[in-house]
């Protein structure tokens, strides 16, 4: 085998130099099971807590959010961790295995270090072998860690069968999308473009499993989160799906390994556009020029907006058909009749898509420091724009990113939930959409706080991200303590189809993001640049 | 004379940019060959073929007659590569990645000779790479090239971020590797360095080899220039067929002489009183000026 001629050596190599990276993500991973697991069992010992839960579980709206409702006729523990950890858990993995294998893969082609290792005695695979057998052992780690949690922490309800399974198939998450990845890594000659065709099948698998748990089963069992989820851990065991994916992975494995062969170094199947000879005067100006740098992730991203508003908009009709006239479900949620419950789903995907929208914003914020680590702020701060133009022009493309995609979102998920004969005003939803803004302006401003000051430490935004989402996601579930909670900008927004717009916090929200970038531009002026 | 490297019509096109249309030289063992062209000729495209990075059209390669693509794990156990633009691993140190391309290569490490090097270059290995500046990532793929016992270096634009007096420590390297019986291929824009390197050069204009041999006997396909001055006025000398570009100073003629007709001119010469007599060898650079420029022209 002579393409793979020292793929040990490379990898041992790569091991030296991921180990940090890998050992903070599996922190992370291990944390998320443990969390779940510790919360479940504390907060719903009792029976017939689940049981409730399980009819609140049991309807499209939530569904869409979590999955499809599974082992509902006797929810335990262990029913209620794999139906509600699950399908975020494998976003979670396999967005560590993206990154992981684009920083292994084509990152390294693109910066030119491949070509000094393929010139040197090693084998045409050697290096994406390596990529391979670390994405194997990371997600094999995965997979260990967390069956051995869940045996540990679980309560009686999680058999052993099930936390291996549990295992296996948040390991194959990671595997799955990570073998996608290797493909793209392929296809594309950029690591920015193998990265987002990898991201954009992530959010169509995700998006097709909506669809199908709301109705046409067979596009879940089409979506790889869709076929992992539908292993049923602790409910049926089911290991089908834990083949089906190896078997996925395997072909994925073997076409990247066969495209790699074949192609030359630094080209992409897929065609580079050629690009213009002049600069148009937009991009003379310096927000045209931010504009350009981030307009095709922002192209994309407003797509999976659409379609994810589209997805929640047109379940939530359905949810009314199912509880009206179903009096055990009035009983238990109707408690207040002035709160229905499908308003209730309406103002936690509002918060969802808030959060999705929040993404791109500080993407483009970022994207300021990307490019001064690629050394082309230089060029342009030394040029005639100043400093403030600079920071100002990203800062007003991420805010603008931030009204357009809720404005997006909002008419989406409202129009299409309208369009299914839900009985909702759209400007209701889009006035709801808006009240988050304020909240995501504080994201970006605690952004450009990290920008001006922390540089070295920007990446640290996503793990307030993160942060917010898992209140918004879990707050209700896990009864975290309301000080937590406070932490995250998002938890102080009304709920808008159940809660009253309010004036004070969307002041307050507001003032303090401009006081964070104001921050952040002061750090950013006085600053060395990279 | 064994041949090292052997191209024999090469064409490589990508998309619709037609990078090589037919390339063919040789590399001797024990020779040193220069190659050189305008921007965009195809010299970094021909040497990724070498390197076995990139795959030909239609021609074949060789190197120690063997297959660049298909047995490049074999050949570049003895081929040491410095590219002209050097990226490294960030947070790995200098030292760190000179062992690790060394380690690769399946070789000793010569502690010796590889501090050394880093002493000759003026090398601090104990830097992350990020810190480190375009010539000093470039001395870690020398270091890296020149402690390797290799048998043959491909170097493409190897000294482009090196300071001068790190050029003739880059030199004086490239002499000892060749003492030693190694061959160099050469890629470099730096004229005077092929020059005073290279008994050999190969010049590619649009993806075409438009000269090449020893450099001596490309001279004789150039012109000298001569300044010289008689006692007597000197007539008729305009009509010679060698003679070009002739400008009458105050005293002296100066022109340009076709290289191989030298003894026609000095018989021309011969009854008059010379006064003075200089004559400017030709220079790599006036030799292929002539390339760079019709490139410019046809553009
Ligand atoms: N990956 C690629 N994709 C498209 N075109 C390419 C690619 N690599 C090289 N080319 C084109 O092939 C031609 C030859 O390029 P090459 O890099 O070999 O030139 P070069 O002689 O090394 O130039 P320089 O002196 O600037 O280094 C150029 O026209 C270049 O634009
Ligand atoms: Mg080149």
């Amino acid at each position: 085998m002579k393409s793979q001629a020292q793929t040990g050596h490379i990898f041992r190599f790569t091991l030296k130099k991921e180990w940090l990276k890998l050992l903070l993500w599996l922190t992370g991973c291990a944390f998320y099971v443990i969390m779940g697991v510790v919360a479940f069992v504390e907060v719903y010992g009792d029976p017939l807590e689940r049981q409730s839960m399980a009819v609140a579980m049991q309807n499209p709206a939530m569904e869409a959010l979590f999955g499809r409702a599974i082992g509902i006729d006797n929810y335990t523990i262990g029913a209620m961790y794999s139906h509600t950890m699950t399908i975020l858990g494998f976003v979670l993995f396999a967005v560590m295995s993206i990154l992981l294998v684009v920083r292994n893969t084509r990152s390294e082609e693109e910066d030119g270090i491949l070509e000094m290792i393929q010139a040197l005695p090693t084998g045409r695979l050697a290096h994406t072998t390596s990529a391979i057998l670390l994405l194997l052992l990371t997600n094999g780690l995965l997979a260990i860690i967390s069956t051995v949690l869940l045996i540990v922490l679980g309560d009686g309800s999680m058999g052993t069968e099930g936390a291996i399974l549990t295992g296996i198939v948040y390991g194959m998450s990671g595997i799955v999308f990570g073998s996608v990845t290797l493909v793209t890594a392929q296809l594309s000659s950029n690591a920015r473009g193998a990265m987002m065709m990898a991201f954009g099948v992530l959010g169509a698998s995700y998006m097709l499993r909506i669809v199908g748990d709301s109705g046409i089963e067979l596009l879940s069992w089409l979506s790889p989160l869709g076929l992992l989820y539908g292993s049923e851990p602790f409910v049926n065991n089911y290991w089908f799906p834990v083949w089906i994916s190896i078997g996925l992975s395997l072909l994925l494995i073997t076409i990247a390994l066969w495209l790699k062969h074949q192609r030359d170094m630094g080209a992409g199947l897929l065609p580079d556009r050629a690009g213009k000879r002049h600069a148009t005067a937009l991009l003379k100006t310096p927000m045209g020029f931010v504009l350009k740098l981030v307009k095709t992730p922002l192209v994309v991203w407003a797509i999976a907006m659409l379609l994810l508003g589209v997805s929640y908009g047109s379940v939530i009709g359905d949810v009314e058909g199912l509880l009206e006239g179903n009096e055990v479900i009035e009983q238990i949620i109707a408690a207040d009749p002035d709160l229905s419950m499908v308003d209730q789903f309406m103002a936690m995907i509002l918060g969802v898509l808030a959060m999705a929208a929040t993404i791109p914003s500080i993407q483009v914020l970022l994207r300021l420091r990307g490019e001064e680590k690629k050394n082309r702020l230089e060029k342009i701060i030394a040029g005639s724009h100043s400093r403030l133009v600079i920071f100002g022009s990203f800062i007003v493309v991420s805010v603008v990113v931030v009204v357009l995609f809720q404005l997006l979102q909002s008419f989406a998920f409202g129009g299409s939930a309208v369009f299914m004969d839900y009985d909702v005003l759209l400007r209701e939803i889009i006035v709801a959409a808006m009240a988050y803004i304020p909240a995501i302006l504080v994201m970006i401003g605690v952004a450009s706080v990290l920008i001006g000051w922390l540089p070295k430490l920007t990446s640290l935004i996503w793990l307030y991200v993160g942060f917010a989402f898992v209140v918004l996601y879990f707050g209700g579930l896990f009864d975290m303590p309301d000080f937590i909670n406070g932490l995250s900008p998002f938890y102080h927004v009304p709920e808008m189809p159940i809660e009253e717009w309010s004036w004070t916090v969307t002041t307050v929200l507001s003032l303090l993001s401009l006081v964070l970038m104001a921050v952040g531009y002061a750090g950013f002026r006085r600053r060395d640049i990279d | 004379m064994t041949k090292l490297i052997e191209i024999k019509a090469l064409e490589k096109s990508f998309g619709k940019t037609i990078a090589l249309k037919n390339v063919s030289f040789e590399v001797n063992s024990g020779e040193i060959v220069g190659f050189i062209g305008p921007n965009g000729a195809g010299k970094s495209t021909t040497i990724r073929i070498l390197l076995g990075l990139i795959r030909a059209d239609a021609g074949t390669a060789t190197i120690f007659g063997k297959d660049v693509w298909k047995e490049s794990v074999d050949i570049h156990k003895r081929v040491a590569y410095v590219p002209g633009d050097v990226n490294l691993w960030p947070n790995l140190t200098g030292g760190q990645v000179i062992d690790l391309f060394l380690s690769m290569h399946g070789i000793k490490v010569d502690k010796q000779r590889k501090e050394n090097l880093m002493k000759r270059f003026e090398f601090d290995p104990t830097k992350k790479c990020r810190a480190y500046s375009k010539g000093n990532r470039q001395k870690v793929a020398l270091i890296a090239a020149f402690s390797a016992d290799a048998d043959l270096y491909i170097f493409d634009e190897p000294t482009s971020g090196l300071d001068p007096l790190q050029e003739r420590v880059f030199q004086d390297c490239t002499r000892e590797v060749l003492a030693k019986g190694a061959s160099v291929l050469l890629s470099s824009h730096i004229l005077s360095e092929v020059e005073q390197l290279c008994d050999k050069v190969a010049i590619i204009r649009q993806g075409e080899i438009v000269e090449s041999g020893s450099l001596s006997d490309l001279r004789h396909l150039t012109r000298t220039q001569i300044t010289f001055q008689t006692q007597e006025e000197i007539k008729g000398i305009e009509e010679q067929p060698y003679v070009h570009d002739l400008i009458r100073e105050k005293e002296a003629i100066v022109f340009q002489l076709d290289a191989d007709h030298l003894n026609e001119f000095l018989t021309f010469i011969q009854p008059y009183t010379v006064l003075k007599f200089e004559s400017a060898p030709p220079k790599l650079e006036d030799l292929f000026m002539r390339h760079y420029e019709t490139v410019k022209g046809g553009d």
